[in-house]
């Protein structure tokens, strides 16, 4: 009985945490969702198109996972506007944001639009075992 | 007002001007103005005039490709260096370096896509005038920059008995034959589908790079291939014929640009390059310059006004030479 009891104003105070979190992240979750049908669907029809590295669509994802709906979508906006055949293109990173993610969970476009950061990860975790 | 509505209200304007200026024009040379041929036409001065717009895009994309025989070195030992790493983080670590190879060039051969997006409002907004015609009609309004005289004029012409403004799945105003309106649209959408398929097909076959071809989006493209003619198929049938034309003649547009280039200017790496050498080769003739790099007299001038310089002889006073 004390356990539930325990339970329930555990869930009374946590609640409205998770669902404020869940309010907050909505805008970005539900634009993430939408860029990802875009890469998924769209972006296939066109092949390679895009001046940069990463492309326009891995750019705002990435632009939107980090820094949410709001400055992500400003970042997209700059980046699409950048993007005309009279820019020369080549590598223009998302800027880093705020967010931090637990060890082997960031999000898989951060991985892939970084992937001389990651790569070197990587090879270091390969090396260690040869090392010992 | 929707913001949809908003953003392409310049667009409308701007197509059915456009639109007007080559109706009056026709109608002036002495084309009969409210016969459908005319607006038919119309039309196809509209596709003209935006794609004409988009050829200084479309030039500068080719210069580029063919700026890309100058950094062939660069990109085989690129690709040596990324020899059998297909997973997809090295695959990503492959095409930053690329793109940054290019840069350091200052030659991509990616256009942005700024010349699909550009035509996007325009379609839509022609799209929207279109079958627009008829409501427009009925509630005594003008669309864009035409009269409701002008929208009136436009909904009663007809090509093969058939309005502008009627499409397979809505049909078109009371009292026309929808027999006619299905065939005509039918064929039309036949045609649109058949002169993207075409250009597609002679694009992958003909004007691609060994090394595009061998790149996994490859595999995606030739399926879109045959999945896009459906989509434009299924589409079609809400489309009003005055937007078939349209459609069409953008297509055949792209086929006859696209042959020009596969015959005069190929990909490099390419079997249409290939071809082409082959052609020249048995002309007598010198394999073609390359065009978007540095040219080799350009850097010979350099070098020989650096030499200039470095061979300044020395002013001296003359008393010091006296001695």
């Amino acid at each position: 009985m004390h356990e539930l009891s325990s339970a329930v104003v555990l869930f009374f105070r946590t609640a409205p945490r998770i669902l404020g979190t869940f309010l907050w992240e909505l805008p970005r979750n539900i634009l993430i969702i939408l860029l990802k049908t875009y890469r998924r669907i769209i972006s296939p029809l066109y092949g390679q198109v895009c001046r940069f590295f990463p492309s326009c669509s891995a750019y705002a994802l990435e632009a939107v996972t980090v820094h949410g709906a709001v400055k992500g979508s400003w970042l997209a906006m700059r980046r699409l506007a950048r993007c005309h055949p009279w820019n020369a293109g080549g590598v223009d990173h998302v800027p880093a944001g705020h967010r931090h993610w637990p060890e082997g969970q960031t999000p898989m476009i951060v991985v892939l639009n970084n992937p001389d950061l990651f790569l070197a990860v990587r090879s270091d975790e390969d090396g260690r075992p040869t090392a010992a | 007002m929707d913001i949809f509505g908003t953003i392409l209200a310049p667009f409308k304007w701007l197509v059915s001007a456009i639109m007007l200026g080559f109706h009056d024009g026709l109608s002036f040379i002495g084309l009969p103005p409210e016969n459908g041929w005319t607006w038919t036409l119309s039309i196809i001065g509209l596709v003209l005039v935006i794609r004409a717009a988009l050829i200084p895009v479309f030039v500068k994309q080719i210069k580029a490709q063919r700026g890309m025989q100058l950094l062939q070195p660069d990109l085989k030992k690129m690709q040596q260096k990324y020899k059998g790493k297909t997973d997809q983080l090295s695959r990503q670590a492959m095409a930053q370096e690329q793109m940054a190879l290019y840069k350091k060039h200052g030659t991509n051969p990616f256009s942005a896509c700024l010349p699909m997006l550009i035509q996007m409002p325009f379609f839509f907004a022609l799209f929207q005038v279109l079958s627009g015609i008829t409501q427009a009609r009925q509630a005594g309004q003008g669309i864009g920059a035409l009269s409701h005289e002008q929208v009136v004029q436009f909904d009663e012409s007809s090509i093969f008995g058939a309005p502008l403004s009627a499409s397979l799945l809505h049909g078109g105003p009371a009292g026309t034959d929808q027999v006619v309106v299905s065939v005509l649209s039918i064929v039309m959408i036949l045609a649109m589908t058949a002169s993207q398929f075409i250009t597609q097909k002679q694009i992958m076959a003909k004007n691609m790079s060994e090394e595009a071809m061998a790149s996994p989006f490859m595999r995606q493209q030739k399926m879109m291939l045959y999945v896009l003619p459906v989509v434009f198929g299924v589409g079609g049938i809400n489309f009003p014929i005055g937007v078939l034309i349209y459609w069409t003649t953008t297509n055949l547009w792209t086929m006859g640009q696209q042959f020009f280039v596969i015959r005069r200017m190929p990909t490099p790496g390419s079997p249409a390059a290939k071809a082409l050498a082959e052609r020249r080769a048995a002309k007598g003739l010198p394999s073609l310059p390359l065009l978007g790099g540095k040219k080799d007299e350009d850097v010979a001038g350099e070098v020989a006004a650096i030499e200039l310089k470095t061979q300044r002889i020395q002013p001296q006073r003359k008393n010091r030479k006296k001695k």
